[in-house]
């Protein structure tokens, strides 16, 4: 009998914690990436409480894109309370809002008279709108750029490529002068790793040479003439003698690959914009000796950029919808948009700010990156297509590897894509 | 009867405890597995499409195959490594318990710092791996780059970290021994590797085939390894039943992952009942 009592009491114990726990509502904000970043973002947060008097707790989570969609899956699909508001990555928008999971922004926006026209429509249209709702708002907008060596294009006096074959020649001149010196040095230098990445650096190619994962009518045309083209140009690259390391398609993503650039080991370096602010940072053996132009164009006479970036919306099953929508606009509002860009070098998603002086004092290649954006390529916008992705990234990484030819790789892909969308296009 | 009673409520937390982290997640994917559980489309019973859909997987094919393969050969490597080094650690010598403990330190350190430290290894420019390359063939090579390479390479990490296990509960068994059978055997003139093959294997077979279950088991959901390590790669040779199935949940597909979860659920239930059985036959003849 006592021992039930205490089993009893020990239930009654637990279930009045939990239920206290249950009761306290508060507005919760799910935060990932670098450290520093993390920890400047919560001095902001830290500001919006002050001002607003509402209390902010902050989830951290880490740099891994995957591991964050996880975090924010679980209770999303729970349908919690908290978290209230969180960054997504903007090919997650698509999954995210086809779920259900995202609370419609539009009669907030109508009500407080928000003008969706200082985004960039590029971003805002393909990104944060989905089925006619807006669902996000642009936090951070990123794209694809070239780095180079100023400081060695001028050792040889060469001048910038205009399109991706004059890339691939220069680099390939240069490396074979510059291995004299430095047996390291490779001529150009992207991300090839079996990740979302490749992706990026696929679709900037392929749309360079005319092809495109998915069509304007909604086909699959993986296994098109262009993108075997550029596919094949993509193998080349690491191939014997090539111009990128034979570690591109195991260990490149961006970290790997700015590190490999700023230690002085390249002359071209596809990356984001982040990595400006690391080639130019103290201590950095490229510091001042680092250009960066757009993605060359390819023979297609076109240029493309992937786009990428973060964006901010509130769960459809918030607790306090209106205090989260108060928090997402602080989130991208003029001053904060500002001060992301000036301390993390976060490339404002409002268009208003890249005439700002102290920024284009700051970043001095903000001309450039505008015209990027409005120049960019959206990754496919299905709910499924991080599947989708999967299934790419797996066929054009064992392309690389040489574990297939780029026809049988795009074929294979064309094929399983195929099923996909079947399977999951109602 | 009272005894009885008092025995079913001690019983009664473990048997809690079976039921709602055991059975109930069990019986909660098998229910899954059996609708279209996408977050993005309404849910729907679909029966067995899932595993329909499963079968015709080609990359579950080969999640399969590079599992069986993977489970085969790093448990007969961790089996055979772990019985060496029960049977030293097993005798007396000086700083015995010393090197006991350091036997343990890959098994205590956690998967996921084990799996990095392998892949600085092999890291192109500065794992110690190329430095070896380079100085003894002048070439670095791109190890994780070929599926031969990244398959051998997963194999040694997991060999690496689970060897410890196996060879502690062998030594737990192979302390159980008598004594005094070895040296009967002794006197009967048997040698060392005579008394090993005749005396230790037979006597250790129970805990042989504990440590063979629980390491299959192990190896056949085999996952956190690879996802630091290969994450799946090159071109998807090295992904396992696990990789797929935690894909498919992030994928916002619950219904598939949890076919997956089912399938890698059969087949360790099957390899167990096999080696149950097996290990039974034997001990009749």
């Amino acid at each position: 009998m006592r021992l039930i009592k205490h089993i009893c009491l020990a239930i009654a114990l637990i279930l009045t914690i939990v239920s206290c726990a249950r009761q306290e509502k508060k507005l919760t904000i799910v935060l990932g990436g670098a450290p520093s970043e993390v920890k400047y973002l919560e001095s902001l947060i830290g500001d919006f409480s002050r001002k607003s008097g509402t209390e902010v707790s902050v989830i951290r989570q880490p740099t891994d894109s995957d591991q964050r969609r996880q975090g924010l899956l679980i209770p999303l699909k729970a349908g919690e309370a908290d978290p209230d508001v969180f960054l997504m990555d903007v090919v997650w928008v698509g999954q995210f809002a086809a779920s259900g999971w995202l609370l419609p922004l539009q009669e907030y926006m109508k009500e407080d008279g928000f003008d969706s026209s200082i985004f960039f429509s590029s971003v805002f249209d393909r990104a944060d709108t989905f089925r006619g709702a807006v669902v996000a708002l642009p936090v951070y907008v990123d794209t694809g750029i070239m780095f180079y060596r100023k400081d060695i294009l001028d050792k040889y006096g060469l001048d910038l490529p205009a399109n991706w074959l004059g890339l691939i020649d220069i680099a390939r001149k240069v490396q074979e002068k510059e291995r004299s010196s430095n047996g390291a040095f490779y001529g150009y230098v992207w991300q090839g790793a079996q990740y979302e990445g490749l992706v990026c650096n696929f679709i900037e190619i392929s749309s360079a040479y005319g092809g495109c994962i998915i069509n304007e009518n909604g086909k699959v045309s993986l296994k098109s003439p262009e993108n075997i083209a550029a596919l094949e140009q993509m193998i080349a690259l690491i191939s014997d003698n090539g111009i990128s390391p034979p570690n591109t398609f195991t260990e490149m993503k961006e970290e790997e690959s700015r590190i490999f650039f700023q230690n002085g080991n390249a002359l071209f370096e596809r990356n984001w914009p982040y990595a400006w602010r690391l080639h130019e940072s103290d201590g950095s053996p490229v510091k001042g000796k680092t250009g960066i132009m757009p993605l060359p164009v390819g023979p297609s006479g076109h240029r493309a950029s992937a786009l990428g970036g973060w964006h901010v919306g509130i769960s459809r099953s918030s607790d306090l919808p209106e205090e989260a929508w108060e928090l997402v606009k602080f989130l991208v509002s003029r001053e904060v948009q500002r001060s992301l860009c000036l301390e993390l070098g976060w490339n404002p998603g409002r268009k208003d700010l890249y005439e700002d002086p102290d920024i284009a004092a700051r970043i001095p290649h903000i001309a450039v990156l505008k015209t990027a954006f409005e120049s960019s390529v959206a990754r496919p916008s299905a709910p499924f297509y991080t599947h989708i992705s999967e299934i790419v990234q797996k066929y054009i990484n064992a392309a690389l590897s040489r574990n297939m030819t780029a026809q049988e790789a795009l074929s294979a892909a064309q094929k399983e894509v195929e099923r996909i969308m079947t399977l999951y296009n109602e | 009867m009272n005894k009885h009673r008092a025995d079913l409520l001690f019983l009664a937390p473990l048997f809690l405890f079976v039921l709602l982290f055991v059975l109930v997640p069990v019986i909660g994917a098998l229910i899954n597995s059996l609708f279209r559980d996408v977050s993005f489309l309404p849910v729907k019973f679909t029966g067995l499409m899932n595993y329909i859909r499963l079968s015709g997987d080609s990359a579950f094919r080969k999640a399969v195959v590079f599992t069986l393969l993977f489970s085969a050969v790093s448990v007969f490597l961790e089996m055979a490594a772990g019985i060496l080094t029960a049977s030293v650690i097993n005798e007396e010598f000086r700083m015995r318990g010393l090197i006991r403990g350091i036997v343990l330190i890959p098994w205590a350190i956690p998967n996921v710092i084990g799996a990095r430290m392998w892949q600085f290894i092999y890291q192109f420019e500065y794992g110690v791996h190329n430095f070896f390359m380079k100085a003894l063939f002048g070439m670095p090579e791109n190890w994780l780059g070929s599926p031969a390479g990244a398959f051998s390479a997963l194999v040694a990490a997991d060999v690496w970290r689970t060897t410890p296990f196996v060879a502690i509960i062998i030594l737990a068994g192979m302390q159980n021994l008598p004594t005094s059978i070895y040296d009967q055997a002794k006197v009967d003139g048997a040698g060392m590797i005579a008394r090993f093959f005749r005396i230790t294997l037979p006597a250790l077979k129970p805990i042989l085939l504990i440590a063979l279950i629980f390491r299959t088991i192990d190896a056949l959901r085999i996952f956190d390894v690879i996802l630091v390590m290969t994450g799946g790669g090159p071109g998807g040779t090295t992904s396992s039943i696990s990789l797929l199935g935690y894909k498919a949940f992030l994928q916002g597909d619950f219904g598939y992952g949890s076919a997956i979860s089912v399938a890698i659920f059969l087949l360790a239930f099957v390899i167990a009942m096999v080696y149950l059985k097996a290990g039974r036959i034997k001990e009749e003849i």
